[in-house]
């Protein structure tokens, strides 16, 4: 058989015995009729493309991006832990040499988890992509430049949440528009914190957006950003659900069109993320997306009912795309020009208040996050947060707790002013759990 | 009953008589390759001697015709007529055969989402024909799912008249997915269907040279057997008989035949390692590899190594400085003859000699060759002859490793697989083959577990053959949501009457049907033999309602081999700890 040009390592594991609910769109059948496709066309006997099992993430692997509320244990379950380490494993793969590049064919998802996880929200629990990257920079230096592309239709929220102040990480998320759809953020305004301004960029597509806008933002933001932010690795959260059969969007994007996005962007690491459409996208969408990443002919995939009428993007939305990436590029230009003291104050802290809805599980958070504006490093964090069932969960109600945060080479006197905070807030008396979260000497608390 | 199995290798036919379970007579004779038949007839000839003639024979043949034809590429060309529908290009499928492009395609729930085209097709046969094609496959992507498009080609070809002399449809070689390898499966099955009819006739003709021949059946590399009229139309199952053959001998020799363990065949070059688990043999994922061509043919899980009684011995030096000692290699060649059996260089049986491990050939001369190996290691004579045997058993130990690493990575798809995988690891190690006694138990005490030596290691693969039964697998696929149910191995494409109520029971029990009626034209009356060996059911939810159900299941006539008692000729065995 023909050899693509690059060795593509496939984590595929679609739990097969775990749902949500039985009738949840994350529910068992979700990856069928994708095994089907991948298997019928026999694509697992490429030369160039071999199968890997999933690993399970640890406590430590996942407290590494996470304070789970009260505990690891009590919010994830065995489903989370395997997708989580799958996308890891894919990690290792690419980053010890065996593949050239990796693609976490699993589920359950995890860009709607932010860094705090009091249940799941978005169909998500823990961050996959979020635990990967906190794997590679403990496991192969904590300097790497890493980008995240995240092409689901829905706001890569958690995600944006967890690397909103993290200058190692670059966050671009290609949506549909939040006015339209969950979670509702993503706008252009939401930019970074103070020490990452800027590397936080959301494009809103317009709903009826198609291939052409897709691979216009691609071709006229994405990739220019990249050569400029010049990361050591790239990895694209791949939802499914632009496609023009998702029953959850309104989009027109095609099989074609994801596996072009795949070879423009030629990511190092693939993870699915949403995408419902089980039958009319998923099998044609995953089978177009291997072959462009092993560096073979996709152009002969194409959805049974695929017509020009049903994916063509109108006019008017082409020159919204257009006008929009203009600005997003000059924003890009222009990041280190902004003055952060007009957006984040003079400080010591820069405070955010915040309410979190977890549709999935009915909780509301309410989250105070202070960033101390640090001039050598990123700065420590504190989170208040407290949640409870219903819609009237927040700090007054529920379980409130507190969170110290030490970032990746965090500097003498934000790592003592962390501690301090953390021994304070333990003899306060006020919160049910304090957690410490230190990257950088791989320690996690929870008092 | 007599039964007997008869192997006709590369280079030597072996035979083998049984009654009951009892090896009553064994022969060998060498092989003719351009006359098979006459193989078969001289080694059946050299154990009819203790044939009561009264008493009706059945004869089980293992032959290398078809594993010839494909190796050495000397099939009959063949039209193969493809449906892919939309997906991955066939050109880039490098598949060694051209294939011919059809309009029309299935999806993955078996639905037509486009038609074929009759004219179309028919123009395509004509030309094919007029270019001197006798043998046609139709091949269509999931017509696993749904056979009709194939099935609409057959009937295309033999309402034209066309004259095609064997026709193959994909479907019905087997029930599992993978459209390359059904393309090579059919291609290959359509390229040696013409010669196997001529080895057929043959063996016909031989059975009424006056010996009273019962039932002839053709091993198959599953190791089970199958009937000369159904080696017609799959013929291709009978390719890799012949390791099928000796891993049968030993599955019917052993006196471990409920647990796990491994199975190990030392031979002179290669050995081959199989693997046992709760009483079964393991099979290869998707199906047998063959001259490059990865096939749904299914095949006994081995794997081959270059290590045997006849190996190579380099020596690989040291580091400079000395601060590494130089160190054996052995195989992955051959050296030729032992030393000790009038060869020029020192083998592994030849280190075994010279400890007197063996009783085989001359230890004297055996000691004269490891004497030269002694001396580029710096090392007396029984020293190094011991370093090649634990150099061999660390080598054998390794590839066995390795299979279990291997078959111990294979995906899983769900959360309790994963979580709690099966225990495959073997408990005793079970081995054949001439330097089977020196180095079996050295590797299962390395291994930490039992072991036992088969005899009758010369005539196992013509016991294996004798030993085989019928087997034969069926997959039942049920889509209550269209109401469809297909079995293509047996053409069946029926509706599902009240799919409301069509459930997993359901679905085993027509599975287990079909398999109970493919086993009846296969002489299996015994139903305990059919088994379920894998099953799947997923709820079909869409828009919060559930709409149906898919369900597939697949059942197996089991490879019930025949036991046969290692009787005055038993072997060694050691429980382990």
């Amino acid at each position: 058989m023909q050899a693509g040009n690059h060795r593509v390592g496939l984590v595929f594991f679609p739990a097969f015995d775990w749902a949500i609910t039985p009738d949840h769109p994350e529910r068992e059948e979700r990856l069928l009729y994708t095994r089907d496709q991948i298997m019928e066309e026999g694509l697992l006997d490429m030369p160039g493309i071999e199968e890997f099992r999933p690993g399970i993430a640890s406590d430590v692997e996942i407290s590494r991006a996470h304070i789970c509320v009260p505990s690891v244990d009590r919010v994830v379950t065995e489903s989370h832990r395997i997708a989580a380490g799958g996308t890891v494993t894919a990690a290792d793969l690419v980053l010890t040499g065996k593949v050239k590049r990796s693609f976490a064919l699993l589920r359950p998802p995890g860009h709607h988890a932010n860094r705090i996880v009091h249940g799941s929200r978005g169909f998500c629990t823990i961050n996959n992509e979020a635990i990967m990257v906190e794997h590679i920079r403990h496991t192969y230096g904590s300097d790497l430049r890493i980008a995240i592309v995240d092409t689901d239709a829905h706001h890569g929220d958690g995600t944006q949440d967890i690397f909103y102040n993290d200058p190692g990480v670059l966050h671009i998320s290609l949506h549909q528009d939040g006015r339209t759809l969950y979670p509702g953020t993503g706008f252009i305004n939401e930019r970074g914190g103070p020490a990452a301004y800027g590397q936080t960029i959301n494009v809103p597509l317009p709903p009826g957006t198609g291939d052409e806008g897709m691979l216009y933002v691609i071709e006229n933001l994405v990739l220019p950003i990249l050569e400029d932010f010049q990361p050591d690795l790239v990895i694209n959260a791949a939802g499914q659900d632009n496609h023009y059969t998702d029953p959850l969007t309104n989009m027109r994007v095609t099989a074609q069109g994801y596996a072009r996005l795949t070879e423009l962007l030629s990511p190092d690491i693939v993870v699915l993320e949403g995408g419902y459409s089980i039958e009319g996208a998923l099998p044609y969408v995953n089978a177009g997306l291997l072959l462009a990443l092993a560096g073979l002919d996709y152009s002969a995939v194409r959805e049974p009912d695929w017509s020009e009428d049903q994916v063509r993007q109108p006019p008017r939305i082409s020159e919204a795309i257009e006008k929009m990436t203009g600005q997003l590029w000059q924003l890009w230009r222009t990041r280190k020009d902004v003055n952060l003291e007009k957006i984040f104050g003079r400080g010591p802290l820069y405070q955010r208040h915040r309410q979190v809805y977890y549709d999935t599980d009915n909780i509301m958070e309410e989250q105070v996050e202070s960033i101390k504006l640090c001039s050598t490093c990123s700065g420590w964090r504190l989170i208040h947060s407290g949640a409870a069932r219903g819609m009237g969960g927040g700090l007054r109600r529920g379980a409130v707790i507190a969170a110290v945060l030490i970032p990746w080479r965090a500097c003498e006197d934000c790592r003592r002013e962390a501690e301090a905070e953390f021994q304070h807030a333990q003899k306060s008396g006020r919160f049910r759990y304090v957690y410490l979260q230190d990257v950088e000497r791989d320690m996690y608390k929870c008092i | 009953m007599y039964i007997a199995g008869i192997d006709v290798g590369g280079t030597n036919t072996d035979a083998a008589l049984i009654k009951d379970d009892l090896v009553v007579a064994t022969g060998k004779v060498p092989t003719d390759q351009d006359n098979l038949v006459e193989s078969t007839a001289a080694a059946l000839e050299s154990i009819l001697g203790s044939w009561r003639g009264a008493e009706p024979l059945e004869l089980h043949l293992s032959t290398t015709l078809s594993t010839n034809i494909v190796v050495e590429g000397r099939g009959e060309p063949v039209f193969v007529a493809a449906v892919p529908g939309p997906g991955m290009r066939i050109e880039d499928l490098n598949l060694g055969f051209p294939v011919y492009r059809l309009s029309g395609s299935v999806d993955h729930r078996g639905r037509e989402t486009a038609g074929l085209i009759p004219e179309e097709v028919k123009a395509a046969l004509a030309s094919a024909r007029q270019a001197g094609m006798e043998a046609l496959a139709a091949v269509g992507k999931f017509s696993h799912r749904n056979p009709s498009q194939e099935l609409e080609i057959e009937a295309l070809a033999q309402e034209g008249s066309f004259g095609f002399r064997h026709i193959t449809l994909g479907h019905r070689l087997s029930g599992r997915p993978n459209f390359p390898r059904r393309l090579a499966t059919s291609y290959l099955n359509a390229s040696v269907a013409g010669q196997q009819a001529g080895f057929v006739e043959m063996v016909k003709r031989l059975m009424l040279r006056g010996r009273s021949i019962g039932r002839v059946y053709l091993l198959k590399a599953d190791g089970g057997t199958m009937t000369l009229e159904d080696s017609l139309i799959r013929p291709i199952e009978t390719i890799l008989s012949g390791p099928a053959a000796s891993l049968m001998g030993a599955q019917a020799l052993t006196e471990h035949r409920h647990g796990n363990a491994v199975i190990v065949d030392i031979g002179g070059t290669t050995t081959d390692i199989a693997v046992q688990v709760s009483g079964e043999p393991v099979f290869e994922p998707q199906g047998a590899e063959i001259a490059g061509h990865k096939t749904l043919v299914p095949a006994l899980f081995a794997r081959s190594i270059g290590l045997g009684g006849d190996s190579e011995i380099r020596v690989i030096e040291g580091a400079r400085g000395g601060t590494r000692a130089p160190r054996l290699l052995i195989g992955p060649k051959r050296a030729g003859t032992p030393a000790a059996l009038g060869g020029s260089r020192a083998t592994p049986t030849d280190a075994a000699a010279a400890l007197g491990l063996t009783s085989i050939g001359d230890a004297a001369r055996a000691q004269r060759a490891v004497a030269e190996l002694a001396r580029a290691l710096g090392l007396g004579i029984e020293e190094a002859a011991q370093e090649v045997i634990n150099g061999f058993t660390r080598q054998l130990v390794e590839a066995i490793e390795e299979a279990y690493a291997y078959l111990e990575s294979r995906p899983v798809y769900t959360i309790s697989e994963l979580l709690a995988p099966p225990d495959i690891r073997p408990r005793v190690l079970i081995g054949l083959g001439g330097p089977a006694e020196v180095f079996i138990p050295l590797a299962a005490q390395a291994m930490g577990i039992g072991w036992e030596v088969l005899p009758y290691h010369e005539e196992a693969n013509a016991i294996g053959a004798a030993a085989s039964r019928p087997t034969a697998a069926v997959t039942y696929h049920a889509d209550t949501a269209l109401g469809a149910a297909t079995v293509p191995e047996m053409d069946y494409i029926g509706e599902i009457h009240r799919p409301m109520f069509f459930d997993l029971n359901k679905a085993r029990q027509e599975a287990q049907r079909w398999a109970a009626e493919q086993g009846k034209r296969l002489g299996v009356m015994d139903l305990k033999d059919i088994s379920i060996i894998e099953e799947e059911s997923f709820n079909m939810v869409r828009g919060f309602h559930t709409v149906g159900r898919i369900l597939t299941i697949r059942a197996q006539v089991r490879p019930n081999v025949r036991r046969i008692a290692a009787g005055a000729k038993g072997g060694k065995a050691d429980a382990g700890r």
